[in-house]
């Protein structure tokens, strides 16, 4: 019986920008197993990448996780953390969000990695590669030499140790050792001549190799969840796939759990066990593989699947979803269901927020919508102007600069 | 491309600016009014004696002949005598050096010193009451004209508190140190007492002397550099490496100074540099306010009398200067960064 690694609850975050609140992410709940590859798909501006950031704590100003709970199920950490939070924990789980700040700092890299979308914006260009990855190997190393109790004390590195480190030689924050594992991880994850290569900056790297090494930076911390933001988006589709199958050996080998995300389909269908699909900041349906792919409810998950082209059934035009992601914007938002306005399905009863109704597949299927818990009725359905007015102004807004600018939609390149 | 490469060929273009700046000051002298023969001559000189004393001083060659001579004289290393007073202008100006070069640096060093740390704080800690302070500091440093702010400075802290002179340079940085160099030289066989009460003594007074001029100096270059540091430092942490650096665990301090400092300071250097090249030359009323005996003042002097052989010189000095810093500026960007390397 698999025990989940990480259950996250009503997590909110909001961006209180100049034109208004941004909602991003809103009450988004979802469970991740150990040693499961979980998949998060969603189109740009859906609040995929937000809800990663708030998994580490990185959301940056204006934004701020507003409510929820992150749990997080290790025994250790529940045992330190009873003595100077004792409110946060809750048996082997401790709900990160009520650390004290440096404690959850602690949490990034020897429990939680990160992998960006952008390898080449996502490692510093003035420093070699090598280096880059001996740091997260080096902020390993002293946590696992510490105790947890102690260890956001002594993983904080001050002024006056930087400056002797930048001084002094052989007293900086890197030792042999973490270099030396630097170039054994960039040789684990497929790159030539490691040693040499880790000489290199970044800008002498390919993007295949650059996603390659952020892996190795990611797997220094030996990392209890590895969360993946769109691994593949800024690569060429050959090394898409090179980039995916490293992913897939490694979570194999190590039993890794993994949280990807992504606006592909074919990434999720490759990857993961069980799937969450997001729409405008909310988790509108979510399952396992089979459930999402085969018994999609949601008619924004069914919109998804029928934008994919089908081998078997050549011939057909695709469907495209009419319409746009809504503005996050909290003005624009109002208490429905936000795929309304796009959905051909749409009833007078969708102009109240649907509840999570449990869906016809697995015990874990559920999805927001009304037809997963009766059929659509013809007689109930909103006319098709009923949203006109305001569609006009719905775009506006709408990416709070936070999540993938590049724009793509959800799509099945793989 | 390798280092000795890159310093060759830079020092090679840095002697064609300095040729540059040779020809111009010379040509510039025949444009610019003002005969110096006037200067030199005593008020109730005959046309004969003024027609000799331009003789004796290479007046009434053709202006190429002249340029040939001078161009001559530089290669030996002589800059020819000064028409006032008769000394090598290589000695006039030489001597002066190091007054300028020591103001110079040390408002470099105030600069530096208070300028970076200010700018980084002001950014990370944005809209905090220290950014606001920082960034007021700044405006108004770099609205104050310098020749004010040195009379208000030796108004209130030397004529009203009497905390510092209000002028004059005693003794030199060198100078102070000859007391521990002689020391050195004659070895200790020779027992030669070890001056160190002295050397306190001549650095104490030298410190004493340069706070107020580095300080004036300093105000405009330090507020500079501020503002740089903190809109490079907030650009920098905006990027997502320093978000990547975070999400590797990596402590708050290494994120800052490692990552986006270093990567912050790549620009500042190129202004550093112009910045002290700039001091060098143009020190000229803080050298004034201060009676600071340095190129600046010469120059001014110079130049009233119109005593050409040390205005070429001293602008020449000055040319070289900057020159100089400006490949070393190359150096070490080429260091900080290396994507760019000598190119």
């Amino acid at each position: 019986m698999p025990r989940d690694l990480l259950s996250v609850r009503d997590l909110t975050t909001r961006f209180f920008t100049q034109e208004g609140q941004v909602n991003a992410v809103e009450k988004v709940s979802f469970d991740v197993e150990e040693g499961e590859v979980l998949g998060i798909v969603g189109e740009s501006g859906s609040g995929k990448s937000v809800t990663a950031l708030s998994l580490v704590d990185l959301v940056e100003d204006p934004g701020r996780i507003v409510t929820g709970e992150i749990n997080y199920r290790n025994s250790e950490l529940a045992e330190s953390a009873s003595e100077n939070a004792p409110d946060a924990v809750d048996g082997d789980f401790v709900d990160v969000r009520k650390l004290p700040e440096r404690h959850r700092r602690a949490l990034r890299g020897p429990d939680f990695a990160t992998i960006f979308q952008d390898p080449a914006s996502s490692l510093n260009p003035s420093l070699p590669v090598g280096e880059q990855i001996a740091e997260a190997v080096e902020v390993q190393r002293r946590a696992s030499a510490n105790p947890r109790s102690t260890r956001s004390r002594t993983q904080s590195y001050g002024l006056g140790k930087f400056l002797l480190g930048t001084a002094l030689p052989g007293q900086g924050y890197l030792t042999e050792e973490s270099k030396a594992r630097a170039i054994e991880l960039l040789e684990l994850v497929g790159i030539p001549d490691p040693a040499e290569r880790a000489e290199a900056l970044p800008h002498e790297y390919s993007g295949g190799m650059l996603q390659r090494a952020m892996i190795a930076q990611a797997l220094a911390g030996e990392p209890e969840l590895l969360i993946a933001d769109e691994p593949t988006t800024a690569l060429d589709v050959t090394i898409q796939a090179q980039i995916l199958d490293i992913l897939g050996d490694i979570q194999e080998e190590t039993g890794m759990t993994i949280l990807l995300i992504t606006h592909n389909l074919g990434v999720i269908a490759r990857m993961c066990d069980r799937v969450g699909v997001m729409y405008a900041g909310e988790i509108v349906e979510r399952g396992s593989l089979e459930d999402v792919f085969d018994n999609p409810v949601h008619p924004y998950t069914q919109g998804l699947l029928g934008s994919i082209p089908d081998l078997e059934s050549a011939g057909g035009r695709l469907q495209p979803i009419e319409g746009n992601v809504p503005s996050l914007l909290d003005q624009e938002m109002e208490d429905r269901c936000y795929f309304a306005d796009r959905c051909p399905n749409a009833m007078e009863e969708c102009l109240e927020k649907p509840p999570e109704f449990p869906g016809p597949g697995s015990p874990d299927h559920a999805a927001k919508c009304y037809l997963a818990d009766h059929p659509y009725e013809p007689e109930q359905a909103l006319p098709e102007d009923y949203f006109d007015d305001e569609s006009s102004d719905t775009t506006v807004g709408r990416d709070d600069g936070k999540d993938d600018a590049s724009g793509e939609g959800v799509s099945a390149d793989d | 491309m390798s280092l000795g490469r890159f310093l060759v060929r830079r020092t090679l273009q840095g002697l064609l600016v300095v040729w540059g700046v040779i020809t111009v000051v010379f040509v510039l002298r025949f444009l610019s009014p003002g005969d110096p023969v006037t200067f030199v001559a005593p008020l109730d000189a005959s046309p004969e004696l003024r027609q000799r004393i331009a003789a004796d001083l290479g007046l009434n060659k053709p202006m190429h002949v002249q340029y040939a001579d001078y161009l001559a004289g530089l290669l030996q290393g002589d800059m020819g005598y000064s028409y006032q007073r008769g000394l090598p202008a290589n000695d006039i100006v030489l001597s002066r050096v190091p007054a300028t070069v020591e103001l110079a640096v040390a408002s470099s060093i105030v600069a530096i010193v208070l300028s970076i740390p200010l700018g980084v704080v002001a950014a990370t800690r944005r809209h905090s009451p220290a950014d606001y302070g920082a960034t007021l500091f700044s405006l108004v440093g770099i609205s104050t004209p310098n020749f004010w702010l040195g009379i208000m400075l030796v108004l209130f802290l030397s004529v009203q508190l009497d905390l510092f002179p209000t002028s004059q340079r005693p003794v030199g940085f060198l100078e102070a140190w000859t007391h521990l160099i002689r020391f050195k030289l004659a070895g200790p066989s020779l027992s030669v007492p070890l001056d160190a009460g002295a050397f306190a003594d001549d650095m104490g007074t030298w410190l004493w002397h340069i706070t107020l001029p580095a300080v004036t100096l300093g105000t405009y270059f330090t507020a500079l550099i501020t503002r740089l540091t903190r809109s490079g430092m907030l650009d920098e942490l905006g990027k997502e490496y320093v978000t990547a650096a975070r999400a590797k665990g990596l402590p708050e301090t290494l994120v800052r100074y490692r990552h986006a400092l270093r990567n912050t300071l790549i620009p500042i250097l190129t202004v550093l540099g112009l910045q002290l090249g700039t001091l060098i030359g143009g020190a000229v009323i803080t050298e004034a306010v201060f009676a600071w005996p340095g190129l600046g003042s010469l120059l001014i002097d110079a130049i009233n009398s119109r005593d050409w052989p040390i205005i070429q010189a001293a602008l020449i000095v000055i040319g070289v200067s900057f020159v100089v810093i400006n490949v070393a500026v190359d150096v070490v960007y080429g260091y900080l960064n290396p994507q760019v390397g000598y190119e």
